[in-house]
């Protein structure tokens, strides 16, 4: 994963668009979007409610198909590929991380990180494999035989990102990761991703709140279905409230915004 | 594979909601309960028929001149019944001419019976058959002597009032003795009892087990009471094929005998364990006409109950649905998942009726002389016609669900 040259594209998209025809109404979702996100970069993306965010993510994972436009993933133009190669980009090349969990409630936590295995036809011995040692990368190798609802929100997002990882993706899209969790656990989930991130996992995270966007190296504003600016510097006035958090769950640190944020611009892995 | 996961998960809602997955199954367990209890039912019944009743009453390999014929098929109508009830009663003198017309049979035997009772001391027994039998009586009935001897030659050539008795008259008359040597009385007429039957039992045994067996001459001239009739005169051949030649030689010698014309009927009937046969056939083929049609209609209101469910199924999991294609799952991964889940209901279904089918087979077995015999071919075909209905019912429902869009899908509810 630790690419020999990080400054590969991995996601590239030009002009674009998501209609949605609502009767006589058109929304415009994506007004034709522009981006390119790099080889282990840590992306966050924000913008108001109704910008576009989640359908910029549905179309960056596959899960959705643009109106127009191109989208060229690891080199590959995604557009025009039929269902079954778009489930097999699902599949390796992305892992979704969503903010209701999406884990099947009557199966284990083993079991869910399992899925995208069955699909990628891993045999169950290595699948078994595989999926426990994801779920040890979340801290969560004493819970596998555990189902959601014996699980902590934030247990249960674990879960979810040791699925989104499990079969090795080129990209780690999560959004919101951390919506449906109080700022304790938010800060935990931050965790995981930041070790991720350093492990080399290029991740595109959409999130309401500068603190958590405050992890990432570059932040991508959508407004109106368009890119309203590609800050590769995050912004001083955002990075105050990070350092904040951060400080609130390790008081040990100073309280010097410098030190305590992890993660500072241009500092790659 | 997925494909034991699919199937695990399936039992494992089958076995969460117990009381709705039995309801939702009902159509296909009463299908195939009805399929296997026919097919065993029909089944036990022909090898009782075939095997076991035909072959006790009328022997194996064998031919019967009787007065009259006695199982008739249905075909018979009433002008041929009443003119049947004219013939001649059959007599000694007829069986001089099957003797000599059938001379190449392993045995041949005649008879005739009465119906009475048998008393030793304090003990008696009435409902019972006498029999008078030629010496190859026992031979062409397949009867075994248990104790003691069978009839011979002699015995008949004498009229010696000796009799061989069933097993239930010896218990009955001697529960605590040896029945050998004993002087029993038979409708008042005094016999040397010199062998005691094997015990057949069953249904057609009881018939055997309380009968006692005199020579031919000796009935003719006690119990018979100077009644000259022959029931039946039987005739046993070492093959099958044989049958056919002397059933000829035996009806022309009988014809010639009786100075019948060309093209008149007999006016006596050659009966073979084929009357019976061939009336179990008829019985068989409408039982096996009308099974499919029942059985039928019982899977296709199961079916689409099954089918009901899987789209409820679907649309209740649409979310789910969503989640797997996100994380990959081909639409053929969709479908092969449903359409598992639905063969699992309908084979569940399938097996539970294949039980409740052999237990109320057997069931009918407790009550009746009707062995249940369960069949791998019948098995078979439930768990095939499960499947098939699985599979059929399952289709459209994973279809639909193979077809969702994953965001929309994942935006549900
Ligand atoms: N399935 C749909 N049908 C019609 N319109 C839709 C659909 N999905 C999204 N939209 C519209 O597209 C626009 C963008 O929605 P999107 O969900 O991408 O916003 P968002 O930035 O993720 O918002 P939020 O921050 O509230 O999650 C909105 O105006 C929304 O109403
Ligand atoms: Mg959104």
């Amino acid at each position: 994963m630790n690419a020999d040259s990080p400054t590969d594209a991995i996601i590239v998209t030009h002009n674009l668009t998501k209609d949605y025809v609502m009767g006589a109404e058109t929304v415009h979702a994506l007004a034709g979007v522009d981006v390119e996100i790099k080889r282990n970069e840590y992306v966050a993306i924000m913008g108001p409610s109704g910008s576009g965010k989640s359908t910029f993510m549905n179309m960056i994972g596959c899960l959705d198909s643009p109106s127009g436009g191109e989208y060229v993933l690891n080199g590959q133009p995604v557009q025009d590929l039929d269902d079954d190669e778009l489930a097999r980009i699902r599949n390796r090349e992305i892992g979704f991380v969503f903010q209701t969990f999406n884990l099947l409630p009557r199966a284990t936590a083993l079991h869910n990180v399992e899925l995208p295995l069955i699909y990628a036809g891993v045999s169950s011995k290595e699948r078994h494999r595989k999926a426990a040692e994801a779920l040890g990368i979340v801290q969560l190798g004493d819970r596998m035989d555990h189902k959601p609802n014996e699980l902590s929100g934030g247990q249960r997002q674990r879960v979810a990102i040791a699925r989104a990882l499990v079969n090795d993706p080129s990209i780690l899209l999560a959004d919101e990761p951390t919506g449906n969790l109080d700022s304790n656990t938010s800060d935990e989930i931050m965790e995981v991703f930041e070790n991720l991130h350093k492990q080399g996992q290029t991740i595109i995270m959409v999130t309401h709140e500068f603190d958590i966007a405050a992890h990432a190296q570059r932040i991508i504003t959508l407004v109106d279905g368009k890119v309203s600016s590609h800050d590769a510097e995050i912004p001083h006035h955002i990075l105050v409230p990070a350092s904040r958090t951060v400080e609130a769950t390790t008081p040990a640190v100073p309280l010097d915004p410098t030190i305590s944020s992890p993660i500072l611009p241009g500092e790659a892995v | 594979m997925h494909f034991w996961e699919g199937i695990r998960l399936s039992l494992q809602q089958i076995w969460a909601q117990k009381l709705k997955s039995f309801f939702s199954l009902l159509g296909i367990i009463i299908g195939i309960t009805f399929l296997i209890a026919v097919i065993t039912m029909v089944e036990g019944m022909d090898r009782y028929v075939k095997e076991d009743f035909a072959g006790s009453l009328f022997g194996v390999n064998t031919f019967t001149v009787i007065r009259r014929q006695q199982v008739t098929t249905g075909r018979t109508d009433e002008a041929e019944r009443r003119r049947q009830r004219r013939n001649r009663e059959l007599r000694m003198h007829d069986v001089e001419v099957v003797l000599e017309a059938a001379a190449g049979a392993r045995n041949i035997a005649y008879s005739a019976s009465s119906g009475g009772e048998v008393r030793y001391g304090q003990n008696s027994r009435r409902n019972i058959r006498i029999i008078g039998g030629s010496a190859d009586y026992e031979a062409v009935q397949g009867w075994k002597v248990e104790t003691g001897r069978g009839l011979t030659a002699i015995d008949d050539k004498q009229a010696l009032q000796v009799a061989v008795i069933g097993s239930v008259i010896a218990e009955r008359l001697f529960p605590t003795t040896s029945p050998l040597d004993k002087r029993i009385r038979a409708n008042g007429y005094r016999f040397r009892v010199v062998g005691v039957l094997e015990t057949q039992g069953g249904f057609t045994g009881n018939i055997r087990d309380a009968s006692i067996l005199i020579p031919f001459s000796s009935f003719q001239r006690t119990v018979a009471e100077r009644r000259q009739e022959v029931d039946q005169i039987q005739v046993k051949v070492n093959e099958a094929e044989e049958m056919a030649p002397l059933m000829v030689s035996v009806e022309g010698a009988l014809r010639r005998d009786r100075r019948l014309r060309p093209g008149e009927p007999n006016d006596f009937h050659l009966q073979t364990s084929n009357d019976l046969l061939s009336a179990w056939e008829t019985i068989n083929k409408i039982l096996l006409i009308a099974l499919p049609a029942l059985v039928g209609i019982s899977l296709v209101v199961g079916g689409i109950v099954i089918m009901n469910i899987m789209l409820l199924s679907v649309s209740d999991r649409t979310r789910e649905i969503g989640l797997r294609k996100s994380l990959g799952a081909k639409r053929k991964d969709i479908l092969f998942q449903f359409l598992t889940e639905a063969s699992t209901l309908s084979i569940v279904g399938a097996i539970l009726g294949i039980g409740a089918g052999f237990g109320l087979a057997k069931l009918v077995e407790l009550f009746s002389p009707l062995p249940a015999s369960l069949s791998v071919g019948a098995i078979l075909s439930a768990v095939v016609l499960g499947l098939g209905v699985g599979i059929a019912s399952g289709f459209y429902p994973a279809y639909r669900a193979s077809k969702l869009d994953p965001i929309e899908a994942l935006r549900s509810e």
